[in-house]
């Protein structure tokens, strides 16, 4: 019984001290990483919004579609930015595109991930968004490898379940623009 | 003396990728791009020096039947710390490096040298060990990932430095590369005969035939 009770505290005195190190660590890192990920949103946000103003923030958080900011063009709205979720093979992906009025992606940019690097991770690469800009309007978005260009096909191969994350999560946030029918 | 071989015999003559075959998934995973190979070799050399010198220090101290989980959780420590660190500091190492990061908490070299090295020997040997073996581990990584990234894209990735945006490319070869060394299978081709390479060099030096 001694030697049980002995084996579990020395086995929780390390776990406490790992824990504590981690907590140090996380104390210092935490504001860094913080600011850090604020500031690729707003880079993300103005490369996205194509010069157009970009207006305030709604958030919504209903697990696809986080928030949108209304993009405006004069004193009329031109687009929506949407920051979207969905999930990847390595697990959560957030995604930030723009779109016209009418649902058709203006472009995207993949944000925090964890797919693979070499295969899903070339969603972050800006070739990766073109083969969905100016789809979602009058022209479906693809929604399966399918409905892809041999060339495009070929370039998401090994990747199936990143472009299946991608591109549901672009269909969401056209079917949401839509829905807004351009008001604020 | 015995301090400097423990010291040296990770870089070559115990290589934990061409001679012991240990962490091979990053090896093969990450060895895209010459910087995640550095990034990634760096972070390995960080937590395997740490977590050799910490698990040295309590060897007398962790019973041996809660060993393995006491060795897994001084490890998952050090690459929560890392994991953090460049996050903060270099968020496109960290970026890059993406779910091979977390993973090092189960690369064999760093449970592996625990094991067989750092759970049975003094401090000071295990912290060489450590920084031996992960110099070992990042200089054979980043010789992969130099020539399958050169020959099999035409570029040197490094680090962006100033003006500098970190991405040398190389006339003749980017413009018809061998594709398939950026491929998993171009990786385990490789792999294959640097293995058979390093295996003829170490024979030849042992005054064996290969």
């Amino acid at each position: 019984m001694t030697r049980y009770i002995k084996t579990a505290v020395i086995l929780f005195l390390i776990c406490a001290i790992c824990t504590a190190l981690c907590a140090v660590v996380n104390e210092v890192t935490a504001p860094r990483i913080a600011a850090n990920v604020e500031g690729e949103r707003l880079s993300a946000l103005s490369d996205v919004s194509r010069g157009l103003e970009i207006g305030e923030q709604v958030d919504v958080g209903d697990g696809s579609i986080n928030y949108y900011i209304p993009l405006l063009g004069g004193s009329s709205v031109a687009g929506y930015i949407v920051e979207l979720s969905s999930s990847g093979y390595g697990g959560a992906m957030t995604i930030i595109a723009s779109y016209d009025t009418d649902g058709a992606v203006m472009e995207a940019m993949m944000m925090a991930n964890s797919e693979t690097p070499g295969l899903g991770k070339k969603a972050e690469e800006p070739w990766y968004m073109e083969m969905f800009k100016g789809l979602g309007g009058e022209s479906p978005l693809p929604s399966q490898k399918s409905d892809l260009s041999a060339e495009d096909n070929a370039a998401v191969s090994g990747a199936s379940i990143t472009f299946g994350g991608v591109s549901s999560a672009l269909i969401n946030g056209s079917e949401f623009v839509k829905g807004l029918g351009g008001a604020v | 003396m015995s301090h400097i071989k423990e010291l040296t015999k990770g870089i070559f003559k115990e290589n934990p990728t061409f001679i012991i075959m240990l962490g091979m998934c990053p090896t093969l995973g990450v060895s895209t791009q010459v910087s995640n190979a550095i990034g990634m070799g760096a972070s390995v050399i960080f937590v395997l020096t740490c977590s050799n010198i910490f698990i040295s220090l309590l060897r007398k101290v962790i019973p041996d039947s809660v060993r393995i989980p006491c060795y897994i959780v001084i490890i998952a420590s050090f690459v929560t710390i890392v994991e953090m660190v460049l996050h903060a500091f270099v968020p496109s190492v960290y970026e890059a490096l993406g779910v091979y990061l977390p993973l090092i908490v189960v690369n064999c070299i760093i449970l592996g040298r625990a094991e067989a090295f750092a759970g049975k020997n003094g401090v000071l040997d295990s912290a060489l060990d450590g920084i031996g073996m992960g110099i070992g581990f990042t200089l054979s990584l980043s010789l992969i990932a130099l020539i399958r990234e050169l020959f099999g894209a035409g570029t040197i990735t490094l680090f962006p430095v100033g003006s500098f945006d970190g991405v040398i490319t190389v006339p003749g070869i980017s413009e018809s590369p061998v594709r398939v060394l950026t491929l998993a299978a171009g990786a385990l081709l490789l792999m294959g005969y640097l293995k058979a390479f390093f295996q003829w060099k170490s024979a030849r030096s042992q005054g064996g035939k290969a």
